[in-house]
């Protein structure tokens, strides 16, 4: 067709992995998703208002709190409204189509989207789990609490995507992983602690604390570095088994 | 081996196979052991609603996978081979269209992810689609129509070889319908494969040369519409007579061996003529009406359309 056919001024298109980044940001956050991102985060805050009412030192208080709440609550919920965002909303919407038939390779698709929902992570719940921590009066605890959520971010965001391309349901199993995977079964088995992004951002957590409350050290999960180091593993698995159900995935209309 | 000359279903120089394919979706069966192709040219996919016309698209496109047979396009899998992408392009049916881009943001994103090296591509297609005045508004503030048009730009700004269009007209007013018809008519002039399905059977008998008729996850039939109505010798036609006798015509009609029933229409000098021999009739009639001296004031076939042609084949 005449109006499409090129007369053509070459030029170096945005690279893919580029484009689908900054299309994540562009389009799979709406005014009502960053509300429901921003919420937890505000949770965060409430929780180093908490921690100042316990009667023990700030820094051991803030640990307590985050380690229940910060940890076991607002960092999945925040990460799920993000990993949900990035694929399985758009998925069940049926709009991803636009995205799946390019030829962009999968890789880049999920690392793409990867990328932007870990990006907003980072700018809204890291910041808000360190933020916690001089609300409570613990500004020391504010690197940890930033190194770990951000670590546990990645890996949340990632186990999303990984829902996402496994099921259309991604919010109900998402809430399946959190609560009876994470919090009901790794709480009795330390052999799912292990592979919980709850329990080894814990970990990162109190390792980097000069004087974690020993009630949050937990046989069998490693702290500190080991612990990220565990993570970021654990984030390239799910990543690898995104791409690989990604090439499988099967779209059916929003209407289906 | 099916010869590809004498099957209406196959295309000559195909660039889309459908080879035996099978979809089910649990117990239900979308389509079921279909074997057609496409080619250069505009084609007209039709059926009644669950046809299977939709899971055809969505096949052929690569957005879901065959449970028997094969699909290729250009001879590689769109399951397999993302480069199949390249060339290729679907329109869907529904609505949904990614929320917070403009109709600009939603084009130049297809050309980046396409990798297209035309700079000038996403402004043309979108003109092409006469958005240029909306193309900053969110797509999801469009109407219906105007969500199909930024779609089609979507579409074209690649500029493939190979386009799918499940429902384009569908919410377009009648101008934008005349637009797009011509668009795809000259995609198809240009050596494009194009495949439209429509649910408007008079815009098929506009856009495609040629047709695919589904019936049930099957082929019902393939060809020009006319080669398709040609092809139903058994199934009788009807032929409106208007005359200026037409009690002595009637009585003249009954006599031939192609006419297998007469009638009077609500109009008294209007008669229907049923037959199967659609074309002996044509000769038979004018010659009688001459020597009789009865004045044919019109003679029109009353289904020659593809309303007809799908009365006919889902009865």
């Amino acid at each position: 067709m005449s109006a499409v056919t090129s007369t053509s001024r070459p030029w170096r298109p945005r690279p893919r992995l580029l484009a689908i980044f900054i299309y994540t940001w562009q389009s799979c956050f709406p005014p009502k998703r960053w509300a429901a991102v921003l919420m937890p985060c505000a949770g965060a805050l409430l929780f180093g208002l908490l921690a100042r009412v316990i009667q023990s030192s700030p820094d051991r208080a803030f640990a307590q709190v985050a380690a229940e709440g910060i940890f076991g609550l607002v960092i999945p919920i925040a990460a799920l409204v993000i990993g949900d965002s990035v694929l399985g909303a758009e998925i069940r919407a049926g709009s991803f189509h636009f995205t799946w038939l390019s030829p962009a390779p999968t890789w880049q698709i999920v690392f793409g989207r990867w990328v932007g929902g870990s990006t907003v992570a980072l700018a809204t719940i890291a910041p808000s789990a360190a933020l916690a921590a001089v609300v409570a009066g613990s500004p020391s605890s504010a690197w940890p609490a930033f190194a770990a959520a951000a670590v546990g971010s990645l890996a949340y965001v990632a186990v999303f995507i990984a829902i996402g391309c496994l099921t259309r349901r991604t919010a109900v199993w998402s809430l399946a992983f959190v609560f009876l995977f994470e919090r009901l079964l790794g709480a009795a088995l330390t052999g799912i602690a292990q592979l919980s992004p709850t329990w080894e951002s814990r970990g990162i957590f109190v390792g980097l604390l000069d004087d974690p409350p020993s009630r949050l050290t937990r046989e069998g999960i490693p702290e500190g570095g080991a612990a990220a180091v565990r993570l970021l593993i654990i984030t390239a698995v799910l990543l690898l088994i995104a791409n690989w159900r990604m090439r499988h995935i099967r779209l059916s209309g929003a209407a289906d | 081996m099916t010869d590809v000359q004498s099957d209406p279903a196959l295309a000559v120089a195909a660039t889309v196979e459908v080879n035996a394919v099978s979809v089910w979706f649990g117990p239900k069966v979308a389509l079921s052991e279909l074997t057609c192709s496409f080619g250069p040219g505009v084609s007209g996919l039709l059926g009644p609603n669950g046809a299977g016309k939709t899971t055809l698209m969505r096949a052929i496109a690569g957005l879901t996978g065959v449970n028997e047979g094969s699909v290729l396009i250009k001879g590689r899998d769109p399951r397999r081979d993302r480069s199949v992408h390249c060339s290729m392009a679907l329109v869907p049916e529904d609505e949904a269209v990614p929320g917070g881009l403009s109709a600009r943001q939603l084009v130049h994103y297809m050309s980046d992810l396409r990798r297209v090296t035309d700079r000038g591509a996403p402004e043309r297609a979108l003109q092409t689609v006469d958005l240029l005045d909306a193309a900053d508004r969110q797509v999801s503030t469009f109407s219906k129509g105007m969500r199909q048009r930024a779609k089609i730009a979507a579409a074209l700004v690649s500029d493939p070889d190979v386009l799918v269009l499940d429902e384009p007209l569908n919410g377009a007013d009648p101008v934008q319908r005349l637009h797009l018809i011509a668009l795809f008519k000259q995609l198809g002039a240009d050596g494009r494969t194009v495949i439209v399905s429509s649910h408007v059977l008079s815009e098929v008998e506009r856009l495609a040369e040629r047709v695919i008729v589904l019936v049930h996850g099957r082929l019902a039939a393939a060809g020009g519409h006319r080669a398709i109505r040609d092809a139903m010798d058994e199934t009788p036609r009807h032929v409106l007579v208007r005359c200026d006798d037409s009690r002595r015509l009637a009585g003249l009609l009954v006599g031939l061996d192609s006419v297998t029933g007469v009638r009077f229409e609500s109009k008294r000098d209007e008669l229907i003529v049923q037959t199967l021999q659609a074309r002996e009739l044509a000769i038979a009639l004018p010659q009688l009406a001459k020597s009789s001296s009865i004045r044919l004031i019109e003679v029109r076939p009353l289904d020659d359309s593809l309303e007809s042609l799908f009365r006919e084949l889902v009865r």
